[in-house]
């Protein structure tokens, strides 16, 4: 019923408030629907379903929340599309400012923490979508719990949304989705099993962009040839970013250029060889193609003078045009630097001014397991997700190329959502971590072939401790015996355990890690006679990690999400979802 | 045990376009050969064969030859063909082990017919040939475990194309997952020494007694049968340098048994458990 909403124009013809100026208005909805709302009859139809599929899916997701069915946000957005399959178009043409789409292999969740840190530092009310909720499902649930039961959004749509979208989800929602931005950070080889080929990702987004309107802004990293080549079937304005900082250069360091993976070394346009006259790391950087003369655009958002103050701490001189402003970012990584140019150049083409990016982005919280920090029994915990073979070399090379020591957990699980197929790490230079590790946990459902990959690497079994999920059946009965000794060492341990608390009169006695047991326990784990599961894992890792140093842990996506839930059974409830609502 | 003889031992892998088809972590296959020959001190010498790069038959001891996207195969198989075919098939016929492996293996049979565009020749080492049903075909995606030998192998599979063997003599019987089509059991495709496979994961890593073969199989042709399996040793080669002395495997094994495990292949992971301890 359009006649009942707030006052607010369907076309574009009309003059924004005086505070949203710097907005440009979006045209207010993809054409067909603006000719259902039109005629008053199926419009009432619309909002009528629409109000249904509100209900219905806020009702079943209360439901399954109160059920303990997990989180119940998805179920939502399933619900509500079941009920009324234009839900999303429906809602989302009533955003006010529209929606910034944030798609790529890597870093759409840390590029849409930094988008939405600007914008709401700009002023704006933002509304995001849950990471990992990226699917069309996830971006009705964003959307749903968000409506009133008469169909219309809260607050009268007076927010602007920022959703990060799956690579492959990224078609069909650009139908339903009035996006002003679509930011596309990278193009990298992840999860062959869902996605078949790193090729058939960017057919999927020629495919989305396509279907763009002219009104669309284009984001684009130039340094990404499969990225920056999508601006090419673009007619509408398309911005790029990149960077200009020579000194970062790594064919001039041979070591690490050597292990690197390049996704994408070909030209899109003729298939010809890629020249690079400067490369930062995967096939990231400064090419041509001597064949054709394709060349990485000259980006609009250039970082120069990166420099590294401390781990998360990270300072940049960004140029626009004449323009030169200094950015800090507080996340560790390269992989971060683009991110944050990411975030400002989508900023910036929605007109926001210098102030709240700047500040926007030095505020920014890191996002789930992006680096996050979490204090555990004096111990410092580091987050770091690494769930594809660039990743994993960026987060490996943020940890050790300082030359400093570290404490770390790696996580390597195969599930549905990290992508079945691990044969990635054998690409993963883990060549790095030979000599940097003080002490080094292996844990998740591919343990022992994350184990076997760091053996082969050149790290000593004995500096490693390997936590399969559970034992081998097979093991059980063919090294019963080993299995007795093993058992009657943990009783043993256990034991020093317990006579240690009562020892060491300074340490609690509900500690379970104690530094005075911290060295005990662990020669238990060495070859075959092993503990099992991630909870035991995080045991290990935090009692050979000494009081006041700190845990990285580096985990593929589900066993981020296992450790957090860990994490949460014992009292230490990071805070990591985004305030839902603002 | 004399150190002058066995450090002589050396062997040197051809890795034909570890540019281009290196997608399913291929490297982890040359990083097994060449830590596995190290620990017998044999010194493996890699050396990558691109594009435009001629095969000298005589330059190499083993060959292999990994998997990449379609659109990177193409130029590859031209490459292949026309740049590399007749050195290959002086190897192949001299007994070189070669290991082929998901995309270089198909490349290694008569034929290739993509999804959409023209048919890829292949070297018709294998009699054998791939199709593509199309793009709504699914594709073969999982983990996988075969016989070979006796024994066990295991590793993980994704290919859209389904393989069928003319006379070729199939590598194994898949126990569980699909192999070269799903339909008749068997998996890749073996020609005097060269092995071609769908099973990628890396291979070689949870697989060291076929990494280990491959290495034997380059000895005994490099060295001489005699000399190789110590029947006739040379004055100066101790009997116990002549083949290859075990290593500690038990992390290898236990990821070979818990994949085995996994897949529902109770006995035989019980088996592989104790290969490693004979």
């Amino acid at each position: 019923m359009p006649r009942e909403r707030p006052l607010r124009p369907v076309s574009s013809e009309t003059t924004p408030l005086p505070d949203e100026q710097e907005m440009e208005r979006v045209p207010r909805a993809a054409e067909r629907l603006d000719s259902v709302q039109g005629h008053s009859g199926s419009g009432r139809r619309a909002a009528l379903n629409a109000g249904l599929a509100v209900i219905a899916g806020r009702a079943v997701g209360a439901l399954s929340r109160r059920l303990h069915l997990g989180g119940g946000t998805s179920i939502v957005g399933v619900v509500a599309q079941r009920v009324y399959p234009g839900i999303v178009a429906h809602l989302a043409t009533q955003l006010e400012y529209g929606c910034v789409l944030i798609t790529g292999t890597n870093g759409k969740t840390t590029t849409s923490s930094f988008i939405t840190a600007i914008l709401r530092d700009g002023g704006l009310r933002v509304w995001r979508n849950r990471e990992g909720s990226n699917l069309e499902r996830g971006v009705a649930s964003s959307l749903v719990i968000r409506a009133l039961p008469n169909g219309h959004l809260r607050r009268s749509g007076h927010a602007i949304s920022v959703l990060e979208i799956d690579e492959a989800a990224l078609p069909h929602l650009v139908q339903e989705l009035p996006a002003r931005v679509v930011v596309f950070t990278n193009l990298f080889r992840d999860q062959l099993d869902r996605y078949g080929e790193v090729d058939s990702v960017a057919t999927f987004w020629r495919n989305a962009i396509s279907q763009l309107p002219q009104t669309t802004t284009l984001v684009l990293n130039a340094d990404d040839p499969g990225v920056a080549f999508l601006g090419e079937s673009f007619t509408g304005k398309k911005v790029y970013y990149g960077i200009d900082d020579l000194a970062l250069n790594q064919l001039a360091d041979t070591e690490t250029a050597r292990y690197q993976v390049m996704d994408t070394r070909t030209c899109p346009r003729c298939g010809g060889e890629f020249v690079y006259d400067a490369r930062f790391y995967s096939h990231m950087g400064h090419y041509r193609c001597p064949q054709c003369g394709l060349r990485r655009p000259e980006p609009d958002i250039r970082a120069v003078q990166v420099q590294q103050d401390a781990f998360d701490r990270q300072r940049m001189q960004v140029l626009a045009g004449t323009f030169q402003h200094e950015v800090v970012i507080p996340l560790p990584g390269l992989y971060n630097i683009y991110n944050a140019l990411a975030a400002i150049t989508a900023a910036r083409s929605l007109d926001v001014e210098w102030e709240p990016v700047i500040s926007g982005i030095e505020q920014a919280k890191p996002a789930f397991g992006r680096g996050e920090r979490v204090q555990v029994e004096g111990r410092t915990l580091r987050l770091l997700l690494a769930k594809n073979p660039t990743g994993f070399n960026e987060v490996l090379r943020t940890l050790f190329s300082q030359g400093a020591a570290r404490h770390v957990l790696f996580v390597l699980n195969d599930n549905i959502a990290d992508g079945r197929d691990i044969s990635w790490i054998w690409d993963v230079d883990f060549e790095r971590a030979v000599g940097l590790t003080r002490t080094l946990v292996v844990a998740g459902t591919r343990a022992f072939d994350l184990g076997l990959r760091l053996k082969y690497a050149g790290v000593a079994e004995e500096a490693m401790t390997i936590i399969p999920p559970q034992p081998l059946p097979v093991a059980r009965e063919t090294t019963r015996l080993q299995g007795a000794i093993a058992h009657f060492q943990n009783v043993g341990a256990r034991l020093q355990n317990v006579g240690a608390r009562f020892i060491s009169p300074s340490v609690p006695s509900t500690s379970p890690a104690s530094p005075t047991v911290s060295d005990a326990p662990v020669p238990v784990t060495s070859a075959p006679a092993r503990v099992y599961g991630l909870k035991k894992a995080l045991d290990v890792a935090l009692e050979q990690t000494p009081v006041g140093e700190t845990l990285f842990i580096v985990p593929t996506y589900t066993g981020l999400l296992e450790v957090h839930r860990d994490l949460e059974q014992r009292g230490l409830t990071p805070h990591y979802w985004e305030g839902d609502e603002a | 045990m004399s150190k002058s003889s066995a450090s002589s031992r050396s062997l040197t892998l051809g890795h034909l376009y570890p540019d281009q088809l290196n997608l399913y972590g291929d490297r982890g296959n040359i990083v097994t050969l060449q830590r596995r020959c190290e620990l017998r001190g044999i010194a493996l010498r890699v050396v990558g064969l691109g594009i435009g790069d001629a095969l000298a038959p005589d330059e190499y001891d083993m060959l292999f030859i990994g998997g990449g996207q379609d659109k990177e195969q193409a130029p590859v198989a031209q490459d292949l063909y026309e740049m590399k075919g007749i050195g290959l098939w002086a190897a192949i016929e001299d007994d070189m082990p070669v290991l082929a492996v998901c995309g270089g293996y198909q490349l290694f049979a008569h034929y290739y017919r993509p999804a959409d565009g023209p048919d890829m020749r292949g070297l018709g080492v294998f009699d054998a040939w791939t199709v593509h049903k199309g793009p709504s075909a699914p594709r073969y995606i999982g983990d996988v475990a075969i016989t070979w030998n006796g024994m066990t192998l295991v590793g993980f599979e994704n290919h859209g194309g389904r393989t069928y063997l003319g006379t070729a003599k199939p590598l194994g019987r898949v126990l569980k997952g699909y192999g070269n089509n799903a339909e008749d059991h068997a998996e890749g495709a073996v020609y005097r020494n060269t092995f071609g496979t769908y099973l990628h994961g890396s291979l070689l890593p949870k697989n060291p007694h076929f990494a280990d073969h491959l290495i034997e199989l380059a000895l005994r042709r490099k060295y001489g049968e005699h000399l190789y399996l110590g029947e006739e040793p040379l004055d100066d080669l101790p009997l116990e340098t002549t083949s290859l002395t075990p290593v500690n495997d038990t992390l290898e094994w236990e990821a070979h048994a818990s994949l085995l495990e996994r897949l529902g292949l109770h006995n035989e992971a019980i088996a592989a458990l104790r290969t490693q301890k004979g």
